[in-house]
């Protein structure tokens, strides 16, 4: 069985060999290999791309195949920052903390400890107490677990209210939208007990490892995230492969009548827009200890909406689509914003890419929408015309 | 006040100066004695004689007296000012003109008026008495909006005595006001008091609430045994404090202080205390039968001092219930600085009548605002009212219609420096910008999208990133501002808690404009006519000879240009920034989509549930607009459960699915 | 022969309009039945209504041996009591090969969870093939089904009803836009289905309607106006006179 599943789909044997060739690659080049070609934050960004590739996983199989055009996925994936960034936060503080008390005349209790870490993390926020969502900050294997029910639970009760009262299409992106929305301004207070906007911050040190270079911590993460990226992948092609796909691909065209077939299509989004959200809690928590900086400004709208842009220009509707978009958009996105392209000069006035990059982005996404629906994806299409329509 | 009091004097002295027969200087001799060794028994006589001469000049002199700015040249005895010199002299001005009249070579010649602290009160309310009853209207407000401003006791007999004369009739009522107010305060009589204070029964005023709110000012003490009965106890506390239930402003370590204070409990070892006390007490890395390294919990720490304290080198330590304890039995009490407790029962019972009052009107003025802001969610909503609503296009960019039409009146207002006139012009050309806007989305991107709606959110997402980005470009990041006519400013003010700005009402008054407008349009015109059949069966409309063509042109035009003018309103009381437009996309959409799609009745009902809601949150979390935001939104989807196609919902087939 | 299908007193309204005022109708097992009625008789909305997407103001709807009400169920649910549904113009997953729209339809599990894991298997398989023989497309299995003709996409969805093995059969014009030849073998794969199972089909042709020879029930504005053999309503009449206009 395993065999022909691998038969029918190629393009996972062959994007399984680019990830292995690209990060092994990455590693040969880093300065973790001894190697100056790729500089330890460029390994960063590399690791974080992989992330945002999973995250373009998990949205290209609500939207592209399941036809929800969710504009709350990167709700999901900050929230699965926050819970692993409150570890790492917690238990680095602790470190910081447990050092400068080391010298006092009297070893430090655990309460000391505790108020010692409280008003070093919220002394920004004015208070000096621990709040309730961080009851498990000491505990990593529980905030790991929360990387992935927090989003999870979170999408499964908003879908199940969404999904019930039958609220569909733009709708129910307008209402996505207004959850992420909802979601932002609340992290932005300041009591919400996660630090209102100054987010969690100084996450890319390991509690522990205070030893570990940064060199090596980044090659880490990026083996990490693309051992993530490899198993989004296989496991969004078993989702979207045989009865399962077809149920969901049936739902985007037409839901009504998988309706009359006998399926519970509440269910079957439910259970996609869940599991979406869990993958992209999963990809939020790799990338946030590569970035080592969370807010809530990274929560908003506009960071799903670019994620539809990403999916939208890579190619709905297949796998392969949603990575090369994610990976072409946002490394494109870096390179512009940190002013890699040359500025163009028209006499009165020069282009400068930092200021004109977003314009030219939101522009090519209206011409995508319009002229290449099936986006960067499509041009497989040309080289394999059997292939053709298969996926769309 | 001393300020205003000179300006006055000042112009009083210009306009009236040389008529008066009197002159200050010789009124001031004929009491020589009395002004310059003034008391409290002699300077009576000295101000009835200068309030009967009323000489110029006077005014200014009583104010730099009691500022102790006059002196006496010891020579003949006559009174200057003064003016310190670089080599030492002074200059003599004179108390009348103002003008230099002499030198005085050395300080020693001259003596300076120093009055005690009682004539100086004296002189104080004569001052005011001066300037309550001055013949120029204008003083006259000038010392009531001091008093108002400033209250004390000396400013109430003056008051009473110049209410009687006063012949303003509306500065009477002012000044009979502020006599109750200050009678509340300062009144000796407690039956006069008393009157004042029921006066104020239901009155909406601020200055009857800060006039009555110290009546009711208390402090925290422990009543002896055999209580005073002269202390008005307004809440007696014993009891209180075992318990968690402490009223307002009482705390727990406010309460242990004062029952410390009275003897009745000794010091409460902390656990800072705690440690300090083992860290001094260390011997050979041991303490109290604990060696270092085991002190890192509390519990040992707490053990090793109780050894401590056995052995008497440290004060026992408390526990937090014998603490509950002793505050319990200490007699607490929250006692009324004000004796009398017949004063402060009706203090108590006016404020509460004052409270109701005025928590009727909070509600009226909640709804007001609740009004306001739903014309605003109203009017940044009704264009796509018509573009999502009747057309069923999603506009992502709607956002950015507003913000290209504050743009465009910031623009105006740089060209046409009348805002009034510049506001007449910013209007019409914000509707023609946006128009003219919308006509190219439409032909350019969205009209090949008809029926695929997802696709149309995309592409107009895509718009309204540029968009964004290059008015960012264009006016930068910082806040443009768009200012309001003067005839704008200010506010509706109803009574002291009710009161809408200008602004806002015109707010108000261009949202039902464009609502009568739009249900004309499309109800009562050929335009809506055809509106309504291309949007309901295009292919239909073609076959009777409508262009649908040209009719989604036209209605997308005039949706993006009524944003374009919600642009310009609502750019007058917010700032206009590149990202206003996201500001309400989201709040747009959902009061489309809570009141009901495809209608503008629903617009309506959208905007007027969202903002009486937010209002209501907000009011009931006061400090937190981004709490009630979250819970708003949270609301919204709730509400979809029950209603999920709006308040006004269209039923059957024609629904579509 | 017991009754599958009992509609009684059942009226809907849409802003006032009375689509379906009244209406009562009965069906057994295994029994042919064809609906006609002039457009706005409410046809489509008594099938809305049986298939649960539309909830009546009043009346009942009781399903099968255990008299369970329809009402309270959800379009999946009483599709999975053994409600098959072909709607007038043919809707088909365009973007899916045929064979992938028979296995979406083939009677099976229902949940997300059991289609996740569910693996074909030679039974399903045979089962499958079997249909599209039925139905004509065999040599069609592996095409796009949005590349089929208008007849083979009404086809595909009669094989997908077939396939969902229902026990009642809800057919909307399912003759319309096909040549006569199609037609014949359309009447033949729905008298088929007959014999074993319950099979309402909603007409306007009454050549076809002719051709079933089943009992007729003919609806006008939302109640039954006639119902007996296809002689019988054609000469009554009311029946013509709504059909001819008075």
């Amino acid at each position: 069985m395993k065999q022909s599943f691998l038969i029918r789909n190629p393009h996972i044997l062959v994007f399984m060999g680019l990830l292995a060739v690209f990060t092994i690659a990455v590693t040969l080049m880093s300065a973790y290999a001894g190697s100056d070609v790729i500089s330890t934050s460029f390994v960063k960004t590399l690791g974080k791309t992989l992330c945002l590739c999973l995250i373009a996983i998990a949205m290209d199989l609500v939207w592209g195949y399941c036809g929800i055009l969710s504009l709350g996925h990167f709700a999901f994936f900050g929230i699965g920052g926050y819970m692993v960034g409150m570890w790492l936060m917690y238990e680095r503080t602790k470190e910081i903390v447990a050092t400068s008390m080391a010298a006092e005349a009297l070893p430090p209790t655990p309460e000391e400890v505790r108020e010692g870490i409280g008003t070093q993390i919220f002394g920004v926020v004015g208070g000096a107490e621990i709040p309730w969502v961080w009851y498990f900050a000491d505990f990593l294997s529980i905030q790991l677990a929360l990387v992935v029910l927090v989003p999870g639970l979170l999408a499964l009760i908003f879908g199940w209210l969404a999904f019930r009262s039958r609220v569909t299409g733009v709708y129910l992106s307008i209402l996505t939208q207004a959850m992420t929305l909802a979601l932002s301004l609340y992290l932005f207070q300041n009591d919400s007990g996660l630090r209102g906007n100054n987010g969690l911050s100084g996450l890319q040190n390991i509690p522990g490892l205070t030893d570990v270079g940064q060199d090596t911590i980044s090659i880490w993460f990026f083996w990490a995230s693309a051992v993530a990226l490899a198993l989004g992948y296989l496991m969004a092609v078993f989702f979207t492969q045989g009865k399962f796909g077809s149920v969901i691909r049936g739902i985007r065209d037409d839901e009504a009548r998988v309706r009359f077939l006998g399926y519970n299509v509440e269910g079957y989004k439910l259970v996609v827009f869940t599991g979406t959200a869990v993958i992209a809690g999963i990809a939020g928590a790799l990338y946030y200890p590569q970035a080592g900086i969370i807010n809530p400004a990274e929560i908003a709208p506009i960071a799903s909406i670019y994620l539809a842009v990403w999916v939208a220009i890579g190619g709905r509707g297949r796998i392969y689509g949603a990575v090369i978009g994610a990976a072409f958009v946002s490394l494109l996105s870096s390179w512009f914003t940190g002013g890699g392209a040359p500025d163009i000069s028209l006499g009165v006035y020069t282009i400068q890419w930092t200021d004109w990059w977003l314009v030219l982005l939101g522009f090519s996404f209206v011409a995508v929408t319009l002229f290449a629906p099936k986006g960067i994806g499509g041009l497989f299409d040309l080289i394999n015309p059997a292939h053709k329509g298969e996926k769309s | 006040m001393k300020r205003a009091g000179i300006w006055a004097a000042f112009l009083w002295l210009c306009l009236s100066g040389a008529v008066f027969a009197q002159d200050l200087q010789n009124v001031l001799q004929t009491h020589q004695q009395a002004v310059e060794k003034a008391s409290r028994k002699t300077i009576d006589a000295v101000l009835d004689d200068l309030a009967a001469a009323n000489a110029p000049g006077t005014q200014t002199f009583i104010q730099e007296w009691a500022g102790k700015n006059v002196w006496m040249r010891k020579e003949d005895g006559l009174f200057f000012y003064v003016s310190a010199q670089a080599d030492k002299s002074y200059e003599l001005i004179d108390l009348a003109s103002g003008e230099t009249v002499g030198v005085a070579a050395e300080k020693k010649l001259l003596k300076q008026l120093k009055p005690n602290s009682g004539v100086r009160g004296v002189l104080a309310s004569f001052l005011v008495q001066f300037q309550l009853s001055d013949p120029d209207p204008e003083r006259r407000i000038a010392a009531l909006q001091a008093i108002e401003r400033d209250a004390d006791e000396t400013h109430y007999g003056p008051l009473q005595a110049s209410v009687e004369n006063e012949p303003d009739a509306e500065l009477k009522a002012r000044k009979e006001r502020l006599v109750r107010v200050l009678a509340v305060q300062f009144e000796q009589d407690e039956t006069k008091r008393i009157d004042a204070i029921l006066s104020f029964k239901g009155d909406l005023g601020v200055d009857a609430r800060a006039a009555l709110n110290p009546i009711l000012a208390t402090d925290l003490v422990v009543l002896s045994a055999l209580q005073d009965p002269s202390e008005n106890v307004a809440q007696s506390l014993s009891s209180r404090f075992t318990g968690s239930d402490m009223p307002d402003g009482v705390t727990r370590e406010q309460a242990i202080a004062l029952v410390q204070k009275a003897g009745l409990l000794g010091p409460i070892p902390d656990n800072d205390a705690i440690k300090s006390a083992l860290i001094a007490n260390m011997q050979d890395d041991m303490v109290g039968g604990f060696a270092k390294q085991d002190l890192d919990q509390q519990e040992n720490r707490y053990q090793a001092y109780d050894a401590l304290a056995a052995s008497g080198l440290v004060d026992k330590r408390i526990s937090d219930y014998d603490v509950s304890e002793t505050l319990a039995y200490s007699n607490l009490a929250l006692v009324y600085r004000e004796p009398s407790s017949v004063v402060t029962d009706t203090a108590r019972e006016t404020l509460a009548s004052i409270n109701d009052a005025v928590g009727l009107n909070q509600a009226l003025d909640l709804g007001l605002d609740a009004l306001s802001l739903a014309s605003i969610f109203f009017l940044a909503a009704i264009g796509l009212a018509i573009t999502f609503g009747v057309m069923g296009v999603i506009n992502m960019a709607h956002g950015e219609f507003i913000m290209m039409g504050a743009y465009t009146g910031y623009v105006v207002q740089q060209l046409i420096p009348n805002y009034t006139v510049s506001l007449i012009v910013a209007i019409p050309l914000a509707f023609a910008v946006t128009f003219a806007a919308g006509v190219a989305l439409e032909r350019l991107v969205i009209r090949w999208l008809y029926n695929r709606p997802l696709e149309t959110l995309l592409a107009t997402f895509g718009v309204s990133i540029a968009l964004q980005q290059i008015a960012k470009n264009i006016f930068g990041t910082q806040a443009r501002p768009l200012t309001s006519p003067g005839w704008l400013d200010g506010a509706w003010v109803l009574n002291d808690v009710v009161s809408i700005s200008y602004i806002r009402i015109a707010i108000f008054a261009l949202g039902l404009i464009f609502f009568l407008l739009l249900l004309f349009i499309l109800n009562k015109t050929r335009l809506g006519l055809e509106v309504r059949a291309v949007t309901q069966n295009p292919r239909m409309a073609s076959a009777m000879g409508i262009n649908p063509d040209k009719i989604n042109m036209l209605t997308f035009g005039l949706g993006s240009g009524i944003a374009g003018i919600a642009g310009v309103a609502i750019g007058l009381f917010a700032k206009v920034t590149s990202e206003l437009g996201s500001d309400y996309i989201v709040q747009s959409f959902m009061t489309i989509v809570v009141g009901g799609v495809g209608n503008i009745w629903g617009a309506l009902l959208g905007a007027g549930m969202i903002g009486t809601l937010q209002k209501g949150i907000e009011w009931l979390n006061p400090s937190n607009t981004l709490a009630a935001q979250t819970y708003m939104i949270l609301f919204i989807i709730l509400f979809i459960q029950i209603r999920p196609r709006g308040i006004i919902a269209l039923k059957g087939r024609a629904a579509g699915d | 022969m017991s009754t599958l299908l009992e509609v009684s007193g059942v009226s809907v309204s849409f802003d006032g309009f009375k689509a379906i005022n009244n209406l009562s109708f009965q069906i057994g097992d295994a029994e042919m039945r064809a609906i006609i009625g002039p457009n706005g008789a409410g046809k489509t909305t008594f099938m809305d209504i049986v298939t649960g997407k539309t909830k009546p103001d009043e009346g009942r709807v009781i399903w099968g041996e255990r008299n369970i009400s329809l009402l309270g169920l959800s379009e999946s649910r009483i599709a999975q009591e053994g409600v098959g549904r072909k709607f007038q113009r043919p809707t088909v997953f365009e973007a899916q090969s045929v064979r992938e729209n028979l296995s979406m339809a083939l009677k099976n599990k229902r949940g997300p969870f059991d289609v996740l894991m569910y693996r074909r298997n030679a039974e399903a398989r045979a089962r499958l093939e079997d249909i599209a023989e039925q139905v004509g497309l065999s040599d069609q299995l592996e095409r796009m089904s949005g590349e089929l003709s208008h007849g083979q996409k009404q086809w595909l969805e009669i094989g997908m009803l077939l396939a969902q093995e229902p026990r009642l059969l809800l057919v909307d014009e399912p003759a319309a836009g096909m040549t006569p030849e199609e037609r014949e073998h359309t009447t033949d794969i729905l008298v088929e289905a007959a014999k074993t199972r319950a099979v309402v089909v909603v007409e306007h042709d009454m050549e076809f309607v002719r051709r079933l020879n089943c009992k007729v029930t003919v609806l006008h504005e939302g109640s039954v106006l006639a119902e007996g053999s296809i002689d019988h309503v054609t000469s009554n009449q009311e029946v013509i006179d709504v059909y001819l206009g008075r």
